[in-house]
């Protein structure tokens, strides 16, 4: 067998690298390269550049460390950050182990009306969060709210919730619970959907337990889920504002302050933009440490 | 001479006639009750000028103060011709961004300076010019219930320390089993109280030069006391702004104490009390003492980037500069002038309504001249921060002495601003 001649390439010997270059992709992705740019890449740098400004100085300020030494010794910022992690750490696991137990029901078969009750539990998030704010707030009035109410009418000492470090941080918690959990059953709910029935059915013949199935089939098949709404929920609380904002105003004192309200009362309350830069960089790299762990810790695959 | 005169007539006759000949549209940016006020003076505005077209525009309070930044961060885009700016926050804008707003001592404003409190003028001007002019005022004073304090047999006329205070307070604690309070103070949202009695006192978080940090002197030092006795006496609750007002809607609270404008707060809130509420001094820290203070107020600037700011400065004298102008905004949302002549207008002198026709102007209005400088320079914001967690701290008993806590604040607002401590 003869390998047929090859058709010499007719290829202009001066032309380099840019005539070869196929221009017409490049020019359907260039309005959108344009705008990446200037609204994206040039803010990113841009916020670099002033969190070594002091911008409270005006536009003439010299480049300098002022902002990151201060926050090194800033106690706002290590409350900020302390209490971020607070809620990350009881509320994050709380939620997501509530979502997993709900996912499981929604999923069971046993279980009427599923549709029904899918959407009930994802509601919440339907709802604004400047309303469902507004309704904490009023639930768990000192002195008016039902919560208290209730309380009382079981004969059990009223919480002056809101004014309290503690019961503060507890309706923090209660309240960003109760709008989450249901996002994440719905997430591991597809996750649980895409575990083969055959698994459970083979793990039945040979005597397993639901509990054991639970523990040794759903679980681990889940992971993939679980990891996703666990990078989702920590980047998320990370960037926390909305509730502490507007259910605790950040109060009592600092009580309830994250990351995400102190960045924002430097950046437009006290209109410190280099500051808030200097903020924001430190907890975007948090998170990237964050998930970078958690890739690593439940992210392998066997 | 002659001809000296016809000139002189010539010219007189030139700016009378350009005056009359202000046209184009004026746009006022304002909030709330403030911008119903200031629509008020439109009709009297426009006897003067019939050719502009007056804008008011209600924004929101906090929204005015983060357009108004993110327009003079831009350089000036977006900006209206008049601008409504809060005493605290204004020099935050001249600080950061001198050249946004008109010098107005450039359109004659230096002639105005004797006819308005000097405190009101001490965070409208920085290096020597002037940004805004001053609007309303917040001198604080006592409201309170009349029925309330009859029942509880306390005499408002007789308090007259925060000794004598906390006294009536137990009496009314004794009276209504603890369900009807003197007040109610926002520990841990805010620091309001304690900035109204260092004031009282002399004392703010900086001097008036926006040098020092002077949170620690012993006029704070006092202030943060009498803040701690009261609530340790348990004659006012904890409550923030909102919860204030549900509590004195629903008669659990038999006074308040707030700047003035606070008057409409109440009188709107309320209205369903009318009658049953009155006014008087707020008490001293000693007897003989201060009895006055100041809490909030505003002013209006005048945006470089307005096209139209001899018309701007037109509407800015005629509803700031005339008795009339500020006491029409009294009437209609009880703002409280800061012009002094306002305060000779008989209207100060009428008994009103709602407060069991008590002159509350007049007991309002007399307390102005004795009122403290103090200045919130660009740095109360922060300043304000670090008195919320202090306060709540002290409070819990963090600290051994009101001393002690106003050192560990004085530290840290000097550690957030760069501002040395005062020796």
């Amino acid at each position: 067998m003869t390998t047929a001649p090859r058709p010499a390439v007719t290829r202009p010997a001066k032309a380099g690298w840019w005539a070869r270059l196929p221009k017409a992709p490049y020019l359907f992705i260039l309005p959108y390269l344009l705008i990446f740019l200037a609204f994206w890449a040039w803010p990113i740098v841009s916020s670099f550049l002033m969190s070594f400004k002091d911008s409270r100085l005006g536009a003439a300020a010299p480049y300098g460390m002022a902002n990151w030494s201060r926050l090194i010794s800033d106690e706002f910022f290590r409350t900020a950050l302390r209490n971020t992690l607070v809620i990350l750490l009881v509320q994050v696991p709380l939620m997501l182990s509530l979502a997993t137990a709900l996912a499981v029901a929604l999923n069971s078969r046993l279980l009427r009306a599923a549709g029904w009750f899918r959407f009930a539990f994802f509601a919440p998030l339907v709802v604004g969060t400047v309303a469902y704010s507004a309704v904490f707030r009023l639930l768990f009035n000192t002195d008016f709210g039902i919560v208290n109410r209730a309380l009382t009418s079981l004969g059990l000492p009223a919480v002056d919730w809101l004014n309290q470090s503690g019961p503060a941080m507890t309706v923090l918690i209660l309240a960003m619970t109760w709008r989450w959990t249901g996002y994440n059953a719905i997430i591991l709910l597809a996750g649980l959907q895409g575990i083969s029935e055959d698994v459970y059915e083979a793990a039945s013949i040979d005597g397993a337990t639901p509990w054991q199935q639970f523990w040794k089939i759903t679980l681990p098949l889940l992971r993939p889920s679980l990891l996703f709404c666990l990078v989702l929920s920590v980047i998320g609380t990370l960037q926390l504002f909305t509730e502490p904002a507007l259910i605790t105003n950040s109060g009592p004192g600092n009580a309830t302050m994250t990351l995400g309200t102190y960045l924002y009362q430097q950046g437009f309350r006290s209109f410190n933009f280099g500051y808030a830069s200097a903020i924001a960089y430190t907890v975007a790299a948090i998170a990237a440490i964050f998930s970078v762990v958690q890739l690593r810790l439940f992210g392998r695959d066997e | 001479m002659k001809k000296f005169a016809l000139l002189s007539a010539l010219v007189l006759a030139t700016t009378a006639s350009a005056q009359s000949s202000l046209s184009g549209t004026v746009t006022v940016w304002s909030w709330d009750a403030a911008a119903k006020a200031l629509e008020s003076t439109v009709p009297s505005f426009n006897k003067k000028y019939p050719n502009v077209k007056v804008n008011v525009v209600d924004l929101g309070n906090q929204n005015v103060y983060d357009r108004g930044l993110a327009g003079c961060a831009a350089g000036g885009v977006d900006m209206p011709d008049v601008y409504s700016i809060e005493n605290n926050e204004a020099e935050v804008f001249w600080a950061r961004f001198p050249d946004c707003f008109v010098d107005l001592n450039t359109k004659g404003a230096d002639k105005l300076i004797r006819n308005f409190p000097a405190f009101k003028w001490t965070e409208l001007t920085a290096n020597g010019k002037r940004f805004a002019m001053p609007w309303d005022s917040g001198p604080v004073v006592m409201f309170y219930r009349r029925d309330l304090y009859q029942q509880a047999g306390v005499n408002p006329t007789a308090i007259k320390t925060w000794d004598d205070f906390i006294a009536a307070g137990k009496k009314m604690n004794a009276k209504f089993g603890g369900k009807v309070k003197l007040g109610v103070i926002a520990n841990g949202q805010d620091d309001e109280w304690f900035r109204m009695l260092a004031n009282q006192n002399g004392c703010f978080y900086f001097d008036n030069d926006a040098a020092n940090v002077t949170v620690n002197k012993p006029g704070c030092v006092d202030a943060l006391n009498t803040v701690k006795k009261l609530l340790a006496a348990q004659v006012v609750a904890t409550g923030d702004w909102g919860g204030q007002i549900t509590s004195f809607k629903a008669g659990r609270t038999a006074s308040a104490m707030f700047g003035a404008w606070y008057e409409g707060t109440i009188r709107t809130n309320a209205p369903d009390q009318k009658g049953k509420w009155g006014v008087y001094q707020m008490p001293a820290s000693r007897a003989g003492g201060v009895r006055a203070s100041n809490l909030g107020g505003s002013a209006l600037a005048i945006p470089s980037a307005s096209k139209n700011q001899a018309a701007a400065y037109a509407f800015l004298e005629n509803a700031l500069a005339t008795s009339n102008g500020q006491v029409t905004m009294l009437k209609s949302q009880g703002l409280v002038p800061s012009l002094l002549s306002a305060t000779k207008d008989p209207y100060v002198n009428q008994g009103q309504a709602y407060w069991g026709n008590q002159k509350i102007w007049k007991t309002i209005l007399d307390t102005l001249g004795d009122v403290p400088q103090a200045r919130g320079t660009q740095y109360f914001q922060d300043a304000r921060q670090v008195m919320i967690v202090v306060q709540a701290d002290f409070v819990k008993g963090k600290y051994k002495t009101a001393k002690e806590a106003l050192d560990d604040a004085a530290r840290k607002i000097s550690s957030a601003t760069g501002l040395p401590v005062a020796k």
